[in-house]
């Protein structure tokens, strides 16, 4: 038998019901049986008592004029009564004066005596009651009347409730047992279903499912409702939780992308660098050869050598001064001011001017342009697109340098446009990389950093930068300036 | 209890004048008066003893501290028939002999139980009796003569009487 505790909620109903049934049926079968054996008893002794009463009054005299015939003439009427056994006349000094059986066989065994002073009363004996009675005349004792009554119809009466018990018990049984299957629809179905529902989710981590609402609205409705409530906020947390992964693992793609791709850009970095940096100091060392030569010759070239010996080592200056400052600009941290750009770019115009004089420029700079930017950086940035332009400007005819403003899809648009000698726009993808030229050094000088220095000081204020342009057609540099990003990763910059 | 207290009294086997007197005042017992009966004028339950008392001392002694329907029993002992008249119960000693016709004609109308031992005392109009039946003391009763004397016996006492009979009827048959 399985314990109470794993049955199911229907098998503990049922069982409770028999209990419940069973315990009341027993119960009340005590109780009656306790009340029709005190009621029987009861009865029986008040009819012996009449009984004995009769016997007695009319055995007086008899036991007056000594005649036991008579007596047991008198005595004989039991024979009405089949529960009596047994019946005696005593006389007062004990003997025995007339005698009643019902059964010739049946010996009585000497029974109680009734205690001097007592008029009547009754014992009961083992299975049978004996009610002794006196008999008086005339305020005389003339002797005692002892009924022995058996009492089998208590015995007959606790044997038929026991059957009518017997069969309500089963009546209860099949009651419970048709009561469970209604209650087993009403509330073992629906927890039975919940907790096959639960199970299902637990083990496939099936959070789709539902439970069935049951017809009820009662708790167990409620709890159904509750735990579909629950599977539904599961499902729903569940979805979250796969968004962001996912969204994060194209995230973790993009960086591995983007430090793939910076990797390869410093490796390409420090060649160059080592590159550009051998070209300079090639030069300085042929010249030193050559002073060595000429001096030893007793030449008179040397001021010459001397000067394009300072040359070479100003050039390679310049070129660790642009490295420096491309170091600069993705090291430094940004502070962000408001800053007057149109006022920048017509200082930084008319430096150019006053150091050249002889040039004829037409410049065009679109007022009150305000940003918020680091200003040493910007005018960093500034400096290099402005000096590009008055560069490139140098061969073109009428040169016009022009800075201003549009907005288009991307927000506020900035630009420097000039006249001057353009590029390939096939090679625009180049343009910003470091160290790359697409002039040559002879045409218009230069380290070829000063670009990839603009490129990374707007990436780093979270704009882009990009370049029209065509041979000989003049360029145009459009860059944006977000007001307030995020700083994008030193790797990104780079 | 009667019975035992005078066997307890000679301390032995009663004898059968014991056992009449006894009988005597259990004949009180179960007298019933008519109610054309007149009533007695007397405070006392008077049993008288006709003749020659056979029973003596054993009656006297049975009837002391007696009472019969709240009055105290009296024994009073009469030479003559005629002054039994006023008595309850007359018991007249066998010893009368052939005396007995002419008391129970002075005792005609008297309301008085008559008992006798006397063989033909019934067929003489004698009420009650008493018969030997062996060693045991029985009784017969004349209903004729208890009516004509006024005299109601209660059922209870017929019911133990050896025999009952209508008008003199002769002997008495067992």
């Amino acid at each position: 038998m399985r314990s109470w505790s794993s049955q199911t909620i229907s098998a503990k109903i049922t069982r409770m019901n028999l209990l419940v049934s069973g315990t009341a049926l027993i119960l009340a079968y005590i109780s009656f049986l306790g009340y029709d054996w005190y009621s029987l008893r009861h009865d029986l002794v008040s009819s012996l008592d009449t009984e004995a009463a009769i016997i007695g009054a009319n055995s007086v005299s008899a036991l007056d004029f000594d005649d036991p015939q008579a007596a047991e003439i008198t005595l004989s009427g039991l024979r009405g009564s089949p529960h009596v056994l047994y019946a005696a006349i005593i006389q007062p000094d004990g003997r025995s004066f007339a005698e009643y059986l019902r059964d010739p066989d049946f010996r009585p065994v000497p029974g109680p005596r009734l205690a001097p002073g007592d008029d009547e009363s009754h014992w009961n004996l083992n299975g049978s009651i004996l009610l002794g009675q006196r008999i008086v005349f005339g305020g005389k004792t003339l002797g005692s009347v002892y009924v022995l009554a058996e009492t089998t119809d208590v015995a007959h009466r606790a044997e038929r409730f026991g059957l009518i018990s017997a069969c309500i018990l089963l009546l209860s049984f099949l009651i419970a047992v048709l009561a469970t299957s209604a209650i087993r629809n009403l509330i073992s179905r629906p927890l039975t279903e919940l907790a096959q529902t639960a199970q299902v989710v637990s083990r496939d981590r099936d959070y789709s499912v539902r439970a069935e609402l049951p017809s009820s609205s009662d708790e167990l409705a409620f709890l159904v409702r509750s735990f579909n409530e629950m599977l539904e906020q599961i499902q729903h947390r569940d979805r979250m939780l796969e968004q962001s992964r996912t969204v994060l693992e194209q995230k973790v793609q993009e960086r591995t992308a983007e430090l793939t791709a910076a990797n390869r850009e410093l490796e390409a970095f420090s060649y160059s660098v080592a590159h550009d940096l051998r070209g300079p100091l090639q030069n300085i060392s042929n010249i030193g050869f050559l002073l060595q030569q000429t001096c030893a010759a007793g030449d008179v070239d040397g001021p010459v050598l001397v000067e394009k010996l300072f040359d070479g080592t100003s050039r390679m200056s310049k070129l660790i001064d642009d490295l420096l400052r491309l170091s600069r600009a993705t090291s430094t941290p940004l502070q962000r001011t408001e800053v007057d750009l149109s006022k920048m770019v017509e200082r930084i115009l008319k430096e150019h001017e006053t150091q050249a004089r002889n040039r004829q420029v037409e410049i065009v700079v679109a007022p009150n342009v305000y940003v918020n930017a680091d200003e040493r950086l910007l005018y960093l940035a500034m400096e290099n697109l402005l000096g590009n332009a008055w560069k490139y400007t140098s061969k073109s005819a009428s040169p016009r340098i022009e800075f201003g403003w549009r907005k288009d899809a991307q927000g506020t648009v900035y630009f420097v446009r000039d006249t001057g000698a353009g590029f390939d726009p096939a090679l625009a993808g180049r343009l910003f990389r470091p160290f790359q030229r697409l002039h040559p050094e002879s045409e218009f000088p230069g380290t070829g950093i000063g670009l990839a220095t603009v490129q990374r000081i707007i990436a780093r204020h979270g704009g882009r930068i990009w370049a029209t342009a065509g041979v000989d057609q003049g360029a145009e540099f459009s860059f944006t300036l977000p007001a307030e990003t995020e700083e994008p990763s030193e790797a990104a910059a780079i | 209890m009667f019975l035992a207290a005078s066997f307890a009294a000679s301390e032995s086997r009663p004898s059968q004048y014991d056992v009449e007197a006894a009988y005597l005042l259990n004949f009180g017992r179960f007298l019933r008066l008519t109610p054309e009966a007149e009533p007695r004028p007397g405070a006392t339950f008077d049993i008288c003893v006709l003749g020659e008392d056979l029973m003596g001392r054993s009656l006297d002694a049975i009837a002391e501290n007696e009472k019969i329907d709240g009055r105290p029993v009296r024994i009073r002992r009469v030479p003559e028939a005629r002054q039994a008249r006023s008595c309850d119960i007359v018991y007249i000693s066998a010893a009368e002999g052939e005396r007995i016709g002419t008391d129970l004609e002075a005792l005609r109308g008297a309301s008085a139980l008559t008992v006798s031992d006397d063989p033909g005392f019934l067929r003489q109009g004698g009420i009650i009796q008493f018969v030997l039946q062996g060693s045991h003391v029985r009784f017969g009763v004349n209903l004729d003569a208890a009516r004509k004397s006024r005299v109601n016996l209660s059922s209870q006492l017929l019911r133990v009487a050896f025999s009952i009979g209508g008008a003199p009827s002769g002997e008495v048959t067992p």
